[in-house]
């Protein structure tokens, strides 16, 4: 008896020597990933996937960044009720401290974008693909870094240079903590685009929805514009027009919707498209941006009574209203505005889909932004899921592209290119044509890009070529007080922290 | 030699034994009882008289010797008178010792073994399986509550909660704070599915001696013990009790006038509408006289026990009904038990445990409902006489609780398998070999079903606002888990003259594996028939999803106890554990232990004031493993979503959570030193214990700079370390006053002071999100675990002079009837760096004390529990959604108005009031836990009968509450009871199920 115990104990100390490796049960480790062929592929199809975070949490192209371009800037109010999001109220009325939340979800989701990158850049070097497919997905992944990094470098300025994927032990190190200067940071976008343009597929020879090689271009000119590189800027977006890949959408209001008119005209990745957040219907209700409509939808107040459409954030302001001329088509296209109650028995407000907003007096604000809309109805939705509708959000679309190739033929004294585009903008808007000047083209760019998250980087922009436009703009935007040093957001002051001083803050903060 | 004849009905087993008593040496077989208490006595030395041939009794107080027929056995034990009983050709001899306190004789459960408790160096705490029994509740552990020193049990009225332990303080933040359990040998996490008239006792491993239980015990263990079979024809008994549950303590909401005259000041204008019908009431709706019911309990305990020579048996059978108090939430549960034993020879037993539960709960949507009954408007009604529902959400409230409860149909089975199969095998006098296989199988099945239903008139007394339900929607899991642990002790047990040597040896090997499945499909038909998966739409919104988990140990350990001359005591414990779920594998854990048993000196033995005095101490280190799985190991996440050429759904992958890869486990050192006395012949006993427990290398979160683009800025390590010092003492007194009165009264107080000593690079840990105000606990060095961080209010703005001379207020305006805060760091301004240190919701002081006396054929039980010294974060009141929410009717008395200048209570309460001291309130309370009143029905009644017992008792649990506290209830759970981040949301009431108070009927039968 003794025997046996014993000899069983002792198989079972034979049998207990690997005891205690156990994997994790159904979950692929980072080691298993870099022995899969296709995993390169994988982590780049990864990183547009990172479009679809956001909501109160990091944030590449949702409710956040919205709040730091829109709200931010003369074109959109706060909105929702008056006290709700305070940190978003800061950021409204320029006095966003260091330790706003926004700013620092922001910060942390395009740094999550550009990790996604490195990951990616850092298995393409090793995959073993053709030299071409292998190229594009490099070109896509460095496109998709210097999106991000032309973000960062508009809200905060310089910025740590992450060009490789970091371990923990190297994350204190100098060179990863301290700012690049933002010169560095667009040379280091300009490096990654002039790659992209390179190797990058044209429109039609890749998957819808891919970058390309004239979203490469097209986003490189806008870089130019803002490096006041006018020649480049011109010759990039000349390159992306003569390309003839892209046409205006006719009816400026289809722009936003899900599915193209009876024509053809308008829907996902129309003919002005030239990069889009691409969403869809999954089955977990995963595949679309976080928040972004909902946070910017119709909200409810006061009296109440029907079911509403979001947080009633982003309001198209009294001073984008006035910016309009008369007849702009484009003002009913961006605005949805919230009728009076009286006269009693108003309809209330009817939206292209059918849905019936009700008077003001059951509704929190009085405009909200129409480009965000997506319709419950007419367009598709996950079981009713709001939180993450499938909106593709126009990130690059070719009347911008016409604006900064109109920008910089003035700069550079080319006004007949510039009364070009300036009619065919125009033109659709149902508006005659005016002398291409500069103020024009950025009143042009003002209405015809309301609301879509470009007006405070332009804005910022314009102010440096024209001293005081930015202390006029928000001085009619409710008289709020602008100062240089507002152009641009703190770093925020949790990762100044973490870096233990080694990041520097921007002055004024 | 021995048949056994088994009815298949297991009613009756009968018995009949041959035996052969031609030789001169023959086998003696027996049990030692309590002469008074009846309980089984373990380690009762036997000893043939005149020679050295002797054993102990065992667990279950029985013994088994070969003596010459004509020798007399002598029958000794501490505490007890000694006994001599000639054998005389008996081979059956039951002994009942005479005690004149059994607190000394008593026999601890120690962790593979068991000890005197004159002879453990540590502090362990043991409680009779019948005063668990008695009480109304569904678990051990909340039977436990005020029992033990040092031990907090914060209990739920939920059906099926598991309460929240926690030994000698809060000793972890993200690793679980909750003690070992281990049930027969099963180590597990959950005993909701035990039966507590099927233990016998529970044993509280409080200090280092854990340690034998190495990278488990940091917590504390807790040990129950299960009945068995004693020698002697069958015992049948039938325990029966039945009676309800309520709320204990409502808290009144505001009437009509008091809601309408503080939205008036809330929200001006919005009353206007409030008059229109249908959607308001004239009156006013009692919203939780609308949800919350009288819930009906009932307990049914059957039992078989008995035994022979050779074999004895235990089977019983339990059903439970424990409703809740909320409409629809039921709970019933199932348990059956076999325990056994076998003497397959003189030197080889057999021993199998067997359990099986099933229980069936009906859930209900509790965080959400709760806070929604606390907060609709009185001027909505609930639901109309035609069966329509008010509409709240239309009101700008909340959705209506009462048609969110009845539109979800939660139905959670848990099935459960746990028992052991143990081989014990003495070779040789003095060494006694153990094997056991334990096993723990759990599979559950749940299901939650959310009908469909509009926001208009067909459901509600008006269309409009935004609750419905646009699809129904099944959710269907099953998931299972198989755990063994397989242990293998060896124990030499020798006595050398005065010494007496103990030593352990073991080996123990244990594995994990779960799995679940679940789905989740929309427009499931609503015929309860149908709710299976398939029977929804597989195009929309149809998520399924698949996972595991996978884990091992294999621990080697040892223990060594020795005693001399009964005086003077040492042991020694060291553990080797290793677990799957750290890089580094091994750790070492150890205990070392004395004790000097003062009074059995010869220099006492003249004095009467001592009747027991005893110093003991001890020091060990323990660890804590209680993490996920494979939290070091850094993985993928695949199939991301994204789609291309206008709706081609491509999955990428993302690697992106940057981990520790060289997590490890807590560990916990603690140093432990006690006194144990007895007065007056052992009438007055008692023990006192301090402790300095100091927990290292505790998991926390570290924040890693957002230029790592991890997706939470932070990862887990092994950074922290918390403290939790204090000091315990019981007192117990029992007499009797003539020949029919009894009584003894016991008190336990404990004092602790948890503070975090160090974070070491990690960050303050913040918890407790209550709505807009966000967390209100924060964690950090020098505190206690999970204090309340918030803005000091100073009192009430009472004119336009004061607010005019007040700090900005960054979060809402000041003005006349709003709070005042303190400008903490007087920079102007009332912000975020303006919060102060509140307390916590860990207590002071704990404790409790109970009377039990009996006179004549009545007996008489009561319990008491309390805690001092801890705060409370009123949570309900805090979190405003809309001016629309509701308040409490003492709120609207008392808030200030310009007819009622209040100095306590601001006017309104909005989303932007922040967190402050406002909210906080004191925790102390002191509660008549359990009362029960019994009559024992005279024996000469029930003799014909052939009934042995019958006792009829009336019970009451929770019959009342000493509270300062103005919510439902001074005990929480935490917001979240199923997150490892919980216990940084202690003491926050939000949605908390209420405290019950139970009244119960039944009797106690036996034959």
């Amino acid at each position: 008896m003794i025997t046996s115990c014993i000899a069983l104990l002792s198989m079972s100390f034979e049998g207990c020597k690997n005891y205690l490796d156990v994997n994790p049960q159904g979950q692929i480790t980072q080691a298993q990933i870099a022995t899969d062929p296709v995993a390169a592929q994988n982590l780049v199809t990864g990183i547009y996937n990172v479009f679809y975070i956001g909501g109160f949490a990091p944030d590449i192209d949702s409710f956040q960044f919205v709040i730091m371009t829109d709200i931010a800037s003369d074109d959109g109010d706060k909105g929702s009720t008056p006290t709700d999001y305070g940190d978003a109220l800061q950021i409204d009325n320029l006095q966003t401290p260091a330790t706003n939340g926004v700013v620092n979800n922001v910060w942390n989701g395009y740094y999550q974008g550009i990790a996604r990158t490195n990951q990616a850049l850092g298995q393409l070097q090793t995959a073993t693909f053709d030299a071409t497919t292998k190229n594009k997905l490099i070109g896509e992944t460095r496109f998709l870094r210097a999106y991000f990094y032309f973000n960062l470098v508009r809200l905060f300025g310089g910025v740590p240079k992450l060009d490789h994927v970091p371990s923990v032990s190297e994350a204190n190190s100098p060179q990863l903590q301290t700012r690049a200067s933002a010169a560095d940071i667009y040379a280091f976008i300009v490096s990654d685009l002039d790659f992209a343009v390179t190797n990058l597929p044209d429109k039609g020879a890749t998957d819808v929805g891919r970058a390309t090689k004239s979203a490469a271009q097209a986003l490189e000119a806008k870089v130019y514009l803002y490096m006041k590189n006018y020649q480049k800027a011109y010759d990039l977006s000349q390159v992306v027009i003569t390309g003839g890949k892209y046409s205006l959408v006719k009816d400026y209001s289809l722009i936003w919707r899900e599915k193209p008119s009876a024509a053809g005209d308008g829907g996902n990745n129309n003919s002005e498209s030239i990069f889009e957040i691409q969403a869809g219907i999954n089955k977990d209700c995963s595949a679309g941006i976080n928040l972004y409509t909902v946070s910017q939808g119709p909200r409810a107040g006061n009296k109440y009574g029907w079911s509403d459409l979001g947080f009633g954030f982003n309001n198209p302001s009294a001073s984008l209203q006035k910016e309009y001329e008369v007849g702009d088509v484009r003002k009913n296209g961006t605005i949805i505005f919230i009728n009076p109650t009286t006269p009693t028995n108003s309809k209330g407000t009817v939206l292209f889909d059918g849905f019936r907003i009700p008077s003001q007096d059951s509704v929190q604000n009085s405009t909200y932004s129409y480009k965000a809309y997506h319709s419950r109805t007419a367009e598709s939705n996950c079981g009713g899921n709001t939180d993450r509708l499938p909106k593709q959000v126009r990130i690059l679309r070719y009347a911008d592209v016409l604006l900064i190739n109109a920008e910089a033929a003035v700069q550079l004294g080319n006004t007949g290119a510039a009364t070009t585009d300036l009619h065919l903008v125009r033109a659709r808007a149902g508006l005659p044509d005016v002398a291409p000047t500069l103020t024009a083209i950025w009143h042009e760019r003002r209405v015809e890009l309301a609301l879509e998250h470009d007006r405070f980087f332009d804005l910022v922009r314009q102010d440096a070529v024209q001293p005081g436009r930015a202390a006029a703009a928000f001085a009619a935007d409710g008289g709020k007080t602008w100062s240089a040093t507002r152009a641009l957001f703190p770093i925020p002051q949790a990762q100044i922290d973490l870096s233990g001083g080694k990041l520097t803050q921007n002055p004024g903060y | 030699m021995r048949k056994i004849f088994t009815s298949l009905c297991g009613a009756v087993l009968v018995c009949i034994l041959f035996v052969n008593a031609s030789f001169a040496q023959q086998n003696i077989r027996g049990t030692v009882t309590d002469a008074t208490s009846g309980e089984t006595l373990i380690g009762v030395s036997v000893l043939v008289k005149g020679t050295t041939t002797g054993t102990q009794t065992d667990v279950n107080g029985m013994f088994s010797i070969n003596a010459p027929a004509n020798s007399t056995l002598s029958f000794t034990y501490v505490g007890y008178t000694t006994q001599e009983v000639a054998v005389s050709n008996q081979t059956t001899i039951n002994i009942r010792l005479a005690s004149a306190a059994t607190q000394l004789a008593q026999v601890v459960v120690i962790g593979y073994g068991t000890q005197r408790r004159r002879d453990v160096t540590g502090s362990v705490a043991t409680v009779n399986g019948d005063e668990l029994a008695r009480q109304p509740v569904q678990t051990p552990t909340q039977a436990l509550q005020g029992k033990v020193a040092g031990v907090q049990v914060i209990s739920s009225g939920q059906p099926n909660s598991q309460p929240q332990v926690r030994i000698r303080g809060t000793g972890s933040v993200l690793a679980g704070a909750e003690p070992l359990y281990v049930v027969d040998g099963v180590l597990t996490d959950d005993i909701r599915n035990i039966n507590n008239a099927d233990i016998i006792s529970v044993d509280v491993l409080k200090d280092a001696s854990a340690a034998i239980y190495g990278v488990r015990g940091a917590n504390g263990v807790v040990i129950i013990t299960t009945r068995k079979g004693k020698i002697g024809p069958p015992v049948v008994r039938y325990d029966a009790n039945s009676g309800f549950s309520q709320l204990a303590n409502k808290v009144k909401m505001a009437n009509r006038d008091q809601y309408v005259a503080y939205l008036n000041d809330a929200d001006p204008g919005k009353i206007k509408s409030s008059d229109a019908a249908p959607l308001t009431i004239p009156g006013t709706t009692d919203w939780y006289g609308a949800v919350l019911r009288n819930a009906f309990y009932m307990n049914h305990n059957v039992s078989v026990s008995g035994g022979s020579d050779k074999s004895d048996y235990f089977v019983s059978a339990n059903y439970l009904t424990n409703n809740g108090i909320i409409q629809t939430n039921n709970f019933q549960r199932f348990t059956l038990r076999e325990n056994s034993d076998i003497n397959i020879s003189d030197k080889l037993k057999l021993s199998s445990q067997l359990s099986l539960t099933r229980g069936a709960d009906r859930a209900v949507p509790l965080g959400d409902t709760y806070n929604s009954i606390y907060r609709a408007a009185p001027i909505i009604p609930a639901e109309t006489a035609n069966g329509l529902y008010g509409n709240t959400s239309a009101w700008g409230n909340v959705g209506n609780p009462l048609l969110q409860i009845n539109k979800t149909n939660t139905l959670n089975i848990g099935n459960r398998v746990q028992g052991n199969l143990a081989l014990d095998y003495n070779p040789l006098k003095f060494l006694k070999l153990h094997t056991a296989f334990n096993d723990d199988v759990v599979f559950n099945n749940n299901r939650s079903y959310l009908y469909q239903y509009n926001n208009d008139a067909s459901t509600f007394t008006i269309a409009g606002g935004n609750q419905r339900q646009t699809n129904s929607s099944l959710t269907a899991e099953q998931n299972n888990s198989y755990h063994y642990v397989w242990d293998n002790t060896a124990t030499y047990d020798q006595t050398f003259g005065e010494s007496h040597l103990v030593v352990l040896g073991g080996y123990s090997m244990e594995k994990f594996r779960s799995s679940f499945i679940n789905g989740t499909r929309v427009n499931v038909p609503a015929s309860p028939d149908e709710w299976f998966l398939s029977l929804g739409d597989p195009s929309l919104n149809a998520l399924d999803a698949n996972g595991g988990d996978l884990y091992t140990r294999q621990s080697f350990f040892t223990r060594a106890n020795y005693s001399f001359g009964g005086k003077y005591l040492l042991s020694g414990t060291f553990r080797r554990d290793g677990s799957s779920r750290f890089s580094t594998r091994y750790g070492n854990f150890y205990t070392v232990g004395a004790g000097w048993v003062i009074s059995e000196e010869s220099f006492m033995k003249n004095q009467k004031i001592f009747s027991n005095l005893k110093l003991r101490g001890s020091y060990g280190e323990l660890g804590n493993d209680n993490i996920g799985t494979g939290l070091y190991v850094v993985t993928a996440a695949i199939n991301q979503p994204y789609y291309f050429n206008n709706g081609t759904l491509t999955y990428g992958s993302v690697i992106q959570d940057i981990k520790d890869t060289n997590l490890k486990w807590e560990t916990t050192n603690q140093l432990d030193l006690g006194i144990e006395y007895g007065f007056l012949n052992n009438r007055l006993t008692g023990e006192a214990d301090y402790y300095n427990k100091k927990v290292k290398n505790a998991l926390t979160y570290v924040s890693i700079p957002g230029i790592l683009g991890d997706p939470d800025n932070q990862y887990v390590t092994n950074a922290a370390s918390y403290k939790n010092e204090g000091a315990e003492v019981s007192l117990n007194w029992s007499d009797k006053v003539g020949p029919k009165f009894k009584y003894s009264i016991g008190a336990n107080l404990a004092y602790n002071k948890n503070t975090v000593i160090g974070l070491n690079g990690g960050q303050a840990l913040q918890g407790g999100g209550v709505g807009g105000q966000g967390n209100v606990t924060r964690t950090d060095n020098g505190h206690p675990i999970a204090s309340f961080y918030v803005l000091q209010a100073t009192g009430i703005f009472q004119n336009q002079a004061q607010v005019n001379a007040a700090p900005t207020n960054t979060y809402e305006a000041n003005k006349v009837g709003g709070l005042m805060y303190a400008d903490i760091n007087h920079d102007g301004k009332i912000d975020a760096n303006d919060r102060i240190y509140a307390g916590s919701y860990q207590p002071k002081f704990f404790g409790g004390f109970n009377v039990s006396m009996s006179y004549g054929d009545f007996d008489l039980n009561a319990d008491f529990y309390g805690n001092w010294g801890n705060k409370i974060y009123n949570g309900k009141k805090a979190y405003r959604y809309s001016p629309e929410d509701n308040i409490e009717s003492n709120y609207a008395n008392n808030r200030w108005t310009t007819s009622n200048p209040s100095t306590t209570d601001p006017n309104v309460i909005t989303q932007s009031t922040p967190a402050s001291t406002y909210f906080i309130e004191s925790g102390a309370f002191l509660r008549l836990n359990n009362l029960s009143l019994g009559y024992t029905v005279p024996s000469e009644l029930l003799k014909r009968a052939k009934i042995s017992r019958l006792r009829i008792f009336a019970t009451s649990q929770n019959l009342f509450t000493a509270k300062r506290y103005s919510g439902f209830s001074p005990e929480l759970q935490g917001l979240d009871p199923n997150n490892t981040t919980n216990i940084l949301s202690s003491g926050i009431e939000l949605g908390t199920y209420p405290t019950i108070r139970t009244f119960s009927f039944g009797l106690n039968l036996q034959f």
